[in-house]
Formats: structure tokens, sequence, C-alpha cells
């Protein structure tokens, strides 16, 4: 059976080689296409075209890498995909210089073309910074938000405090939501039973979508459901509160000592006992801690999310900086600099005791 | 049954009475392949103090939580026989059923397995949590009937004072006589031992022992054993089997295992290591 697993595994690694080859192949192609033929803007825009372009590359690059496979050449892919065992055996064999080697030139080249690219995307223009009349407008920016106007200090430390009980409430709702479904989430309790097994996967495919939605677009989305105002931000870093606390709380409990569960299930305790019993004992810290640290990260994020509709002092910052008020923008700056740097000093001490 | 068996019992000079266990062509086969057991079979008489030896791999640990179904075995039989006398077969319970099975099998292991951060005296607790519904145990309301067993049985592995600890203030084998004490507050039938006393010093080994021993002559609870060191097994044993590649090669009393027994067991060349 202990070879059995050996063939399992080289054959997943295998597809993911053959895969990534594959995806790489056509990245290049791509580019090369685009460099010789320069395609116009409407080319560039009839996606379904392209797609099929890319997707016949990727074909070809497939059976590129499944020849090249079969002639023992090691490409990228290989090199990452390939099980331990097999890249053992091979390190007799001379060390060819990596410019010399087929999986060497396919990494630099992809990383010199994404480079090429991404100057190209940015538009890079370092000169435009250093235009006499655009420098100097930014310094001045710069003055205006370095003395701040303290007249409106008071407002401001009204709407931080918003800001902080909006990312206050998001975590309290979050954690005991977030508490129930780790256990749900955590393969080692769930796993056992196809029906479990079924529940985890549901669970883990939600909130692996959800966690990938920002909390930006959250806010924007609550923003128009519920009215614009912290109780929109608040929702939205719930939900994502939820997403994210859950997904770290079960690893922590993917992560228990057996030990603990065994002797708690040796004596004929029940399910729910088990996990009260032998496996909460082993993350409230943890969760403790990862709870503190997310309130801290809420914080920051509420405050970006005022700028949507999500209340607090983000939606007090956006509108003195959309009437271009730089002087009360750098107060508003300051406060929240403030802030934040005390809530991460705080979350740091806090889990420092945990620990 | 065997002559061995019944030297056995002379020897250790206490009542050793009918079967409790009687195991049939046991076998285990885990998920991954694995053929821990191929078809294991032997009698437990109520009240002995059986060992099981054998080499590291050989599934001695898998023996036990078959019987008690941490885990499941894939094929065989465990006939169970309790004291009214009334036969149940281990291997064929389902559910519920699972967990009142392990209620009545106790069991210690190697690391204690305890809850190191909570105190000794829950620990010992927990040993109730087969009889206590889960909204109870978990406030913690136990019944004082529980809580004077556990507190009890505390005093009868000599660590009464430590109540109060965490586990995890405790040495190893303190902590290995609180997982004695958790077991026995589940009023267990049988006591399984899965290498109780391999992570402790010499010393400290013979005290766990000891504590068995004691609970195994004065409770009269039947104890299944796995043990690492021959010279303990000839001290504690009422009788041994030896598993090799998930079967069983030997059966009989401690004084039986010569060297050529040995060297079957435990492969030629194999050198016997002396613990006092
Ligand atoms: N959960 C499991 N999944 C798969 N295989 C397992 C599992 N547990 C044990 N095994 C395998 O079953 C066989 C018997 O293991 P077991 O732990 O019962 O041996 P043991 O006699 O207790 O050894 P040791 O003296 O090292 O504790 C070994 O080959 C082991 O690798
Ligand atoms: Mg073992």
């Amino acid at each position: 059976m202990a070879s059995a697993e050996v063939v399992v595994s080289s054959g997943g690694a295998k597809f993911r080689q053959t895969v990534f080859d594959a995806v790489v192949f056509a990245y290049l192609a791509i580019f090369a296409v685009v460099v010789v033929y320069r395609p116009s803007e409407e080319q560039m825009l009839k996606l379904g075209e392209n797609a099929s372009l890319f997707g016949a590359f990727v074909v070809i690059g497939a059976i590129l890498s499944v020849v090249l496979q079969h002639k023992n050449i090691k490409t990228l892919g290989w090199m990452i995909y390939a099980p331990p065992h097999l890249k053992q055996r091979s390190q007799d064999e001379l060390v060819a210089p990596m410019h010399k080697t087929l999986w060497g030139v396919q990494l630099i080249l992809s990383v010199v073309v994404t480079t090429v690219v991404g100057f190209v995307m940015t538009k890079i223009d370092v000169l435009q910074l250093l235009e006499a009349e655009r420098f100097w407008h930014a310094m001045r920016l710069f003055g205006e938000l370095a003395s701040p106007n303290l007249e409106i200090l008071p407002k401001a430390v009204l709407k931080i405090i918003e800001t902080i009980y909006i990312a206050f409430m998001a975590t309290a709702i979050a954690v005991p939501i977030a508490f129930v479904l780790s256990f749900l989430m955590a393969r080692n309790i769930m796993g056992s039973s196809r029906v479990g097994f079924g529940i985890y996967f549901a669970l883990r495919t939600i909130f692996n979508v959800s966690r990938s939605i920002e909390p930006v677009l959250w806010a924007i989305i609550f923003s128009i459901w519920a009215t614009f105002g912290p109780f929109a931000g608040m929702l939205a870093l719930t939900v994502h509160s939820i997403a994210s606390l859950a997904k770290q709380y079960s690893e922590y409990v993917e992560s228990v000592e057996d030990g603990p569960i065994e002797g708690i299930e040796s004596t004929g305790a029940g399910r729910l006992q088990t996990v009260w019993f032998a496996v909460v004992p082993q993350v409230v810290l943890p969760y403790i801690s990862y709870t503190v640290y997310r309130w801290d990260t809420n914080v920051r994020m509420a405050t970006i999310l005022g700028f949507v509709g999500g209340g607090g002092i983000g939606t007090m910052l956006m509108e003195y900086q959309g009437q271009a008020k730089w002087p009360e923008v750098g107060c508003i700056i300051l406060v929240i600099a403030t802030v934040v740097w005390i809530m991460d000093t705080f979350s740091a001490h806090v889990r420092a005791a945990i620990k | 049954m065997s002559a061995s068996a019944k030297d056995s019992q002379s020897r250790s000079g206490q009542a050793i009475g009918q079967h409790i266990l009687q195991v049939r062509n046991l076998q285990k086969t885990y998920p991954n392949g694995t053929r821990a057991l191929r078809g294991v079979s032997f009698d437990v008489k109520r009240g002995e103090f059986l060992v099981v030896i054998g080499l590291s791999g050989s599934g001695k640990s898998t023996m036990l939580r078959c019987l008690n179904r941490l885990h499941h075995p894939t094929g065989g039989e465990v006939l169970y026989t309790d004291r009214q006398g009334q036969q149940l077969d281990l291997a064929k319970c389902q559910g519920d059923e699972i967990l009142e099975v392990r209620r009545r099998i106790g069991m210690i292991f190697q690391h204690f397995n305890l809850i190191p951060r909570h105190s000794v005296l829950e620990n010992v607790l927990y040993g109730s949590l087969g009889r206590t519904s889960s909204l109870k145990s978990i406030l913690g309301m136990y019944s004082a009937e529980d809580q004077a067993k556990a507190m009890n049985f505390l005093k009868l592995v000599g660590i009464g004072e430590k109540a109060h600890f965490r586990a995890a203030q405790l040495s190893g084998g303190q902590q290995q006589r609180v997982a004695i004490a958790r077991a026995l507050t589940q009023s267990p039938d049988i006591l399984l031992a899965d290498e109780p006393v391999a992570s402790l010093d010499p010393a400290t080994c013979h005290v766990v022992m000891d504590y068995l021993k004691k609970v195994n002559q004065e409770l009269g609870l039947t104890i299944i054993c796995n043990l690492h060191f021959l010279s303990l097994v000839r001290q504690y044993a009422t009788r041994v089997i030896a598993l090799k590649g998930g079967e069983l090669v030997y059966e009989g009393s401690p004084a039986d295992i010569d060297e050529a027994w040995f060297s079957r067991i435990y492969g030629e060349g194999a050198k016997e290591v002396h613990i006092n």
C-alpha cells in the first residue's frame, strides 16, 4: 500500500506539472503573438476569440509537456511538482547552469516577460514625478496635510469612536458564529463520516468564496441594501470577519493534538463532550489571540469602509478629501494613525501576554 | 484452558473466573490498506492481568483500540460477558452502543492523554462523562456521587492532595495515576493500558505498575496491558500473549518465555534489555 500511495501522488503530480507547463507555455505564446502582431484595441477586446487562442496554446503546451516528460527533460512544472524522491535520484547527475536547462529558460523568460508587461501596463513614467509644476503642487499638499486643522478634532474623535465600535460589534457578532462554524469546518472533527465530510466540504467552499470578496465590496452591497452608514459598514465587516475567523479558527482545530481527544473518547463521552473537553481547551488561547488581532484589523478596515458608505471616520475623511480641504484631512489622518497605532500596540501586548 | 494458563492462575494466588472476553479472528485493515490485525483469537478471563507483547508495529495498540472501539475492527468477533452472564459482541455495536462499550472498558495511554490545562480533579471527573448528559457536563454539574467517586479514586492512586493542581503541573508518573483514576471513575469492567510506562523512568514505572496491580487485585478489575520490557512482564503479568505482524504468535505464562520464544517474537539477534 505504501507503493500504491506513491503512484497516486505522482499521478496527481504529473497532472499538475502538465497543467502548469501548459499555462506557462500559453502565457509566453500569447505574449509573443502580441509582440509580433501588435493587435488593435478592437482585437484585444474580443474576449471569446482571445480566450480560444489561449486555450489552443494551453492544449499545445500540454502536449509539449507530456512529450518532454516522456523524454525525461525537466520542465519548470517538474521542478515544482515532482515528488521529492524523484528529485533525490537526479541529484547524482551533473549540475547544469540554470540558463542551459529548459526549466531555467522557462523561468527566466516568464520573469522577464512579466516584468516587461508590468512596465507597460502600469505606464511607469518616473519623469512625470519630476515635472516642476506637479512636484510643487504635491509638496504644497503635503505642507497643508502637515499643518492639520485641529478645529475639527472633536468631531474626528467622535467619529473614530464610532469606527472603533463598528469594528467591535462586527467582531463580537462574528465570534460566536465563527466559533460554532470552526468545528464544522475542521477536517479532523468532521472527516470521519460521509455526512460530516459533506458539511465540511460545503462550508469550506462557501467561506472560501465569501472570503475572496473584499469587505469593500460587501460594504457597497450593504450600503445599498441597508442605508448608507455605520450599520452597513458593520454588516460588511461582520460577513468578512465570520469568514476569516472561521477559517483561522478551524485551522487551530485541525492542529490540535489527538491524545486528549482519544483520552476523552475512551471514557464513552459523546461527540459534543469530546469537542468541548478535548478540543476547546486546546484552542481557546489561539482563538482569543486571533480575535484580538481581528478586532485591530477591523478598525483599520472600518476606516476604509467609510469611503464607500460604511460610516465612521472614513466617511468624514471622504467628505473633506472631496472638497480638497487638506488641513482637515491632515487632522483626520493624524487621529486615525494614532488610534491604529494604539490598537496595534494593545493587540500585540494582549497576544504576547496570552502566550 | 492450556496448562500454562492454569500455572499462572495458581501462582497469582487469586481467583480468576470465567471468560470476560473471547476474541475471535479479530481483523483490522486501516483505510490506507495496512493490515494491522490478521485474525487474532484469544480469551481473557475475569480478573486476569493479561500482558500483550510484540515488536513496534506488530498491532498491539490497534488491538486494544479494537476492543474498546476507539478503532473499528474490520472483521471477527469480540464476545464480552458481563457480570450477569449476558453475552454481547462488541465488534458489532453501532452508534451509541459504541459509547457504552467505551464506558465499560477504561483505557490509559502512553502519553496519559489528560487535558493539561484543566485541574486534576476535573480530569478524573471526565471519567463520568459517559453517564452525564452533555449539558450537565458542560455546565460542570456532576452528580455528588460522581464527585465523591472521583476524589476517592484520586486518593486510591495516592495523589488526593494534588486535586486542584493543573494536570500539566504534575510529573509523568503522577499524570499516569490521574489517568488511572479517570479510567476507574468510569466504573469499567476491563481496563486497557497501552504502554502505560513507556515514557516514564524505571523507578516511576514500577510505581505506576504497582498501582495497576493494586487495582487488579483489590478491585478485581481485569487488565489488558501492552508492555515493552520483559522484566516487567514477568513481574506483573498473570498471562502473556504476543503479536507479530498482526498475528498471535505466543500465548502462555510469562515464566515460559524462553530464549527460543524470545527470538521468535522479537526476531533473531534481539537481546533482552533489563529494567529495574
Ligand atoms: N491510524 C492508522 N492508519 C493507518 N495505519 C495505521 C494506523 N495506526 C497504526 N497503523 C499501522 O498499523 C500497524 C500496527 O500499528 P500499531 O500502532 O497497532 O502497532 P504497535 O504494536 O502498537 O506498535 P508500537 O509498539 O510502536 O506502539 C503499523 O504498521 C502501523 O503503521
Ligand atoms: Mg502502540
